[in-house]
């Protein structure tokens, strides 16, 4: 309605709304940027492991005592911990998804030095583990019980000739979209790296490192069980069964091999270690919120600030225009009119600065660049920002009465 | 034009109540040049307040133009004092940031006119004041008697019914008042009807009429058709003062 006239008053009062431009420019480049890395933490964080229900599937570590004949106590203690009430059905595994450390190896389409190498995640199921997991084939077959190799690693250096591979790492390694089905994978491009059969596809299973590059759903899964003295039991269990089930399954482990070491978590749900595996991210999305909302909280309290020290100063002049025939409405407006020249001035710097940020960023860390809805979603939260700010003030000066005009203040 | 029965005001503080206006009733005709004049404190601006729809008022009744005010709308209120008010206040009351040309065009704008029937409005209403050449000027580069001029200006701008007037000449010297003073009557010749508060009797003797206000209450004085001549001031005066 009156931009000129409002500009040209702004005009003369230069450096209140410099700096209240100045200030909503940085915030927005701030927090546009910390906006756009706390979504790609939470994003992270949040990604699907396949595994269907993380807080029924539970994993148990320990080591045995190297005195027992590990097969027989293996299928002891499978046998032992099915008969535990609550559980509904138990694997073992050398590796879990967010378990931190695990097997991995290259894969290559050719046993030549030209083939490139995939690193992916190697887990050695028993029969039971994607079962456990909750893990579903999407193409192809699983495993045959007469497939399950059971392998000494002291005494073999036997490999399984059939595999399942995840579909990320089906499509990293055929990426022409051809079924894998039959083909053949190398444990390595060298001449003499063994070779496995692909019979079939798995959807997302998460590796136990979970990192942020796309190799996190890279898994290839071995129909084999270790003899190794580290162990790791899968076990999936009825649903809100967890706290009465922790003591009898270590209490049945325990009675099995008393001497053997129980890991530090005892008995930890894939969900407790998905948290575990995040913290980082979600301290760093804590950190950065914090940092958005007191930049935001301290941007507002500036423009509530300046606006009611400009309200005051200008009461005669609110009178004066009250007098002459503004309505509560026209104050209002005129307030709000002048904060959005300046928040619109400041957005559109910080726009600006955004980018600039932005692209130091992107430089120092892996993060993509501002996505355009994103920059505009933050000019829009920021003019809501100064606006809703400046609403106090300006309906304030608007119940300011008249008479001021003549009674002096 | 103006009828005021029995209007009070009343000012309430946490410890006191004033009654800044008892039961004042006046009247006054369209194209009259009124003066109200009373001693400090007697409730003058209060009624230029009541008047003028700047303040409401606790009990009686006012028709302004032919209209009951008492029962409006802040809006309505606003808008009357837009369109058919003009406003001329002591201390000028130009808004220090604005120019001249947009200190004239604030209450057009209020009333939504197009930009070019505003831009003749300003033009016509500073030429009539004679300050056409000052457009770009701010308040602040003005003398006292050229910024009263552009209140003026501002006042008849929007072509009011009525023009209030609250010591307009008590912030100038001898000389700029009689310059304001002029100015007002040649507005008033023209058809304006004005009321103008003042505690000077110099000036209000130049008046058609006087209306007296003393203690929240008025009494009129008519000085009679040759009120405007040149009758000695020191007559007047004690004569007004007497009257209450
Ligand atoms: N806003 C107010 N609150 C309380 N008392 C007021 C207010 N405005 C005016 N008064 C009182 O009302 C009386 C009349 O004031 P006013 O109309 O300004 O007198 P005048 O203009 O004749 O000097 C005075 O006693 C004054 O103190
Ligand atoms: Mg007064």
């Amino acid at each position: 309605m009156e931009i000129r006239p409002i500009l040209s008053a702004l005009s003369r009062n230069k450096t209140g709304a410099f700096l209240i431009a100045a200030q909503i420019a940085l915030t927005f480049a701030i927090t546009i940027n910390a906006a756009y890395v706390i979504r790609d933490r939470l994003a992270t964080a949040a990604r699907p492991s396949g595994v269907d229900d993380e807080d029924r599937v539970v994993a148990v570590r320990f080591a045995m005592t190297s005195s027992q004949n590990i097969d027989a106590l293996q299928q002891r203690d499978v046998a032992t911990l099915r008969g535990v009430p609550g559980v509904e059905s138990v694997a073992i595994t050398n590796q879990i998804p967010f378990g931190g450390g695990g097997w991995s190896g290259g894969f290559a389409v050719g046993n030549t030095r030209e083939s490139p190498n995939v690193n992916a995640g190697m887990v050695f199921d028993n029969g039971d583990v994607l079962k456990t997991l909750g893990v579903k084939v999407i193409e192809g077959r699983y495993f045959t019980p007469d497939e399950i190799m059971v392998i000494d690693p002291d005494t073999s250096r036997d490999t399984p000739p059939v595999v399942l591979v995840t579909r990320e790492l089906a499509k990293a390694m055929f990426p022409s979209g051809e079924s894998v089905l039959g083909k053949t994978i190398y444990l390595g491009n060298t001449p003499d790296a063994p070779a496995v059969r692909i019979i079939g596809v798995i959807g997302l299973m998460e590796t136990p490192w979970a990192s942020v590059s796309a190799k996190h759903l890279y898994s290839v899964v071995f129909p084999q069980r270790l003899l190794q003295t580290e162990n790791q039991y899968l076990l999936r269990l009825k649903p809100g069964a967890l706290e009465q089930t922790k003591q009898a399954v270590l209490a049945a482990l325990a009675k099995n091999d008393p001497d053997r070491v129980a890991g530090r978590d005892g008995l930890a749900s894939i969900a407790k270690m998905r948290a575990k595996r995040y913290r980082g991210e979600h301290a760093v999305a804590g950190l950065l919120i914090a940092v958005t909302v007191f930049l935001l909280i301290v941007t507002a309290s500036g423009i509530v600030g300046m606006a009611s020290l400009w309200v005051n100063l200008r009461r005669k002049q609110i009178g004066v225009r009250r007098a002459l025939g503004a309505t509560r409405g026209d104050i209002v407006r005129y307030f709000v009119t002048e904060n959005l020249l300046i928040t619109g001035t400041g957005v559109v710097a910080g726009v600006i600065a955004a980018q600039l940020l932005n692209a130091a960023l992107v430089r120092q860390m892996t993060l993509p660049q501002l996505p355009w809805p994103g920059l505009a979603f933050g000019v829009v939260a920021l003019i809501v920002l100064g606006v809703g700010s400046v609403l106090g003030p300006a309906v304030r000066a608007s119940r300011l009465s008249p008479a001021l005009a003549t009674r002096s203040v | 034009m103006l009828k005021m029965e029995g209007v009070q005001k009343i000012y309430r503080t946490d410890l006191v109540q004033t009654h800044a206006l008892r039961s004042l009733s006046l009247e006054v005709e369209e194209g009259e040049f009124v003066a109200v004049t009373g001693p400090s404190g007697s409730g003058k601006t209060t009624f230029l307040n009541i008047a003028g729809l700047l303040e409401t008022f606790d009990g009686g009744r006012y028709t302004l133009d032919g209209k009951d005010v008492s029962g409006l709308s802040d809006r309505e209120r606003s808008k009357i004092r837009n369109v058919k008010i003009g406003f001329i206040f002591q201390s000028f009351n130009l808004i220090p940031d604005l120019n001249v040309y947009d200190n004239v065009d604030v209450p057009l704008r209020y009333r939504g006119l197009g930009g070019g029937d505003r831009d003749k409005r300003i033009k016509d209403a500073l030429e009539r004041v004679g300050l056409a050449s000052r457009l770009k000027h701010l308040p602040s580069q003005l003398s006292g008697g050229q910024q009263q001029r552009v209140a003026i200006a501002r006042a008849l701008a929007g072509s009011p019914r009525i023009l209030f007037a609250d010591e307009p000449t008590g912030n100038l010297d001898s000389l700029m008042a009689r310059e304001v003073m002029n100015m007002l009557e040649e507005i008033n010749v023209q058809g304006t009807t004005i009321v103008m508060v003042t505690h000077d009797p110099e000036l209000a003797r130049r008046m058609h009429r006087n209306i007296h206000i003393m203690d929240g209450q008025a009494s009129d004085f008519d000085h009679g058709s040759d009120s405007r001549s040149d009758a000695p001031v020191d007559r007047i005066a004690p004569r007004i003062v007497a009257s209450v």
